[in-house]
């Protein structure tokens, strides 16, 4: 089994025979202009052309920071640019899976790579339960806007690609949220790692139950589950 | 020429043993295989114009090799700042060795960084160099072995930095010392120096130490 080296048979739409992601090429997950930039770019040409899965971990393991584009005229991020390449790829499951997790715990960069295509590629309901656990993850990412870098957290990281519209310059598919699935039983109720903390909490301040969220590892609770 | 191995009165010369010595029939056939190539293409070509159509070289792809991925970077920028002489007819347009970054299997200059490595995907290229411009697809265990050697490698190179990194330390506080102690010493000299001097001719003379430096003026 083969594929072309460079991303040609899926930048151009009219013969794609590829694996579709929701009824759509993969690479339609970006934007046009940025898809142009990331063909045009210098790393794009020199360092991700001939790469497959296995030997795109070589350039994922170099990341250094996590980003969309930057600067004034929009350049893209290595980052972004593996991403491209991921989505070109089309990857298994499995695969994605091994990224996250064994990967993940050695190079966060992975993980944070991993959990963003799988943010646009997966089935609403795996991007839940795949992405949830991260939430733990305290890890610092180096995240380099369109001036400069900022510091934010993996977990920061996971929630927003769980919340917000747009990432990295990509505008994520819309996730139906987590209560619509919890109310089809798609999903079960989420129990967050710092529920005991919170019960805690609650008892100690003697009838003062509405605290707020305690820490800011899992935004994602909710405060009015008293019942687990 | 006679022998050439052989002095004026027959003695074996000994002192020109390091010339390289040709295989002259070897040579010869090359030559010949080449000059035979050259002119089926040239027919070839002649005949496809006659035609109307272009002739394209012959290329087998089952022979090709899998492509993959560069190993290291592409090196542009070692002849930065260098000026090399080029004879001026080498090249005409991209064809032939001309200024600029040269690739060797096709014969082609490109002026600009870009273009070149854009070159070095190109279909062309990979063709030229045997490669067939698809890539192996990854398995499972591909990922997983390629994940297991990238973490030994990491854990080298932690290994070797720490190692590194003692030693050097000790040895690195060591050195600035004494590079600090050499200055002060010299500097004390030339002060003590300076000063016997101005001393004699009645002038004395501030410490020069700070003039020049980041701009200061005394």
């Amino acid at each position: 089994m083969t594929h072309r080296a460079d991303a040609s048979s899926s930048l151009d739409n009219r013969g794609y025979t590829g694996p579709l992601i929701r009824g759509a090429n993969p690479i339609t997950l970006i934007e046009t202009a940025v898809r142009d930039r990331i063909t045009e770019s210098l790393y794009w040409k020199e360092q991700c052309f001939g790469l497959n899965a296995a030997t795109l971990l070589d350039r994922a393991v170099d990341l250094s920071y996590i980003g969309g584009t930057y600067g004034v005229g929009m350049r893209p991020t290595p980052f972004l640019c593996l991403a491209f390449k991921l989505l070109t790829l089309t990857p298994e499951k499995e695969i994605v899976l091994e990224y996250l997790n064994m990967g993940g715990e050695e190079w966060k960069y992975l993980r944070a790579l991993a959990a963003f295509y799988v943010r646009l590629t997966f089935e609403p309901v795996d991007i839940y339960t795949t992405l949830e656990p991260f939430l733990t993850d305290a890890r610092k990412l180096r995240r380099r806007r369109k001036e400069g870098y900022v510091l934010v957290h993996m977990d920061e990281f996971i929630d927003e690609l769980l919340t917000k519209d747009r990432s990295c310059a990509t505008s994520l598919w819309k996730l139906p949220g987590r209560q619509q699935l919890e109310d089809l039983d798609m999903l079960e109720e989420r129990v967050s790692p710092l529920q005991a903390e919170l019960d805690e909490m609650e008892q100690d301040e003697d009838g003062d139950p509405h605290n707020g969220s305690e820490g800011g590892a899992s935004p994602v609770v909710r405060s009015s589950s008293s019942e687990g | 020429m006679s022998d050439l191995k052989k002095t004026a009165y027959g003695a074996a010369a000994s002192d020109t043993d390091f010339r390289k010595t040709w295989d002259r029939s070897e040579y010869e056939a090359k030559a010949k295989k080449e000059q035979d190539e050259r002119r089926e293409e040239g027919r070839a070509r002649y005949e496809a114009k006659l035609e109307g159509k272009k002739w394209h070289k012959p290329v087998d792809f089952s022979t090709l090799d899998a492509t993959s991925s560069r190993a290291g970077r592409v090196d542009v920028a070692s002849m930065v700042g260098k000026s090399t002489l080029i004879p001026a007819g080498s090249a005409i347009g991209k064809r032939g060795r001309g200024a600029g970054f040269y690739c060797e299997a096709c014969d082609l200059t490109y002026k600009d960084n870009v273009q070149y490595i854009e070159h070095l995907n190109s279909k062309q290229h990979l063709i030229n160099t045997g490669q067939s411009g698809e890539v192996a697809r990854a398995t499972l265990q591909d990922v997983r072995n390629r994940l297991e050697m990238l973490k030994q490698r990491k854990r080298e190179r932690e290994e070797e930095d720490k190692r590194m990194g003692e030693i050097d330390l000790d040895a690195r506080l060591k050195k600035t010392e004494d590079i600090e102690e050499r200055e002060r010493e010299e500097r004390r000299r030339k002060r003590n120096e300076k000063r016997r001097k101005d001393g004699q001719n009645g002038i004395k003379k501030e410490d020069s130490g700070w003039e020049g430096r980041l701009g200061i003026i005394s």
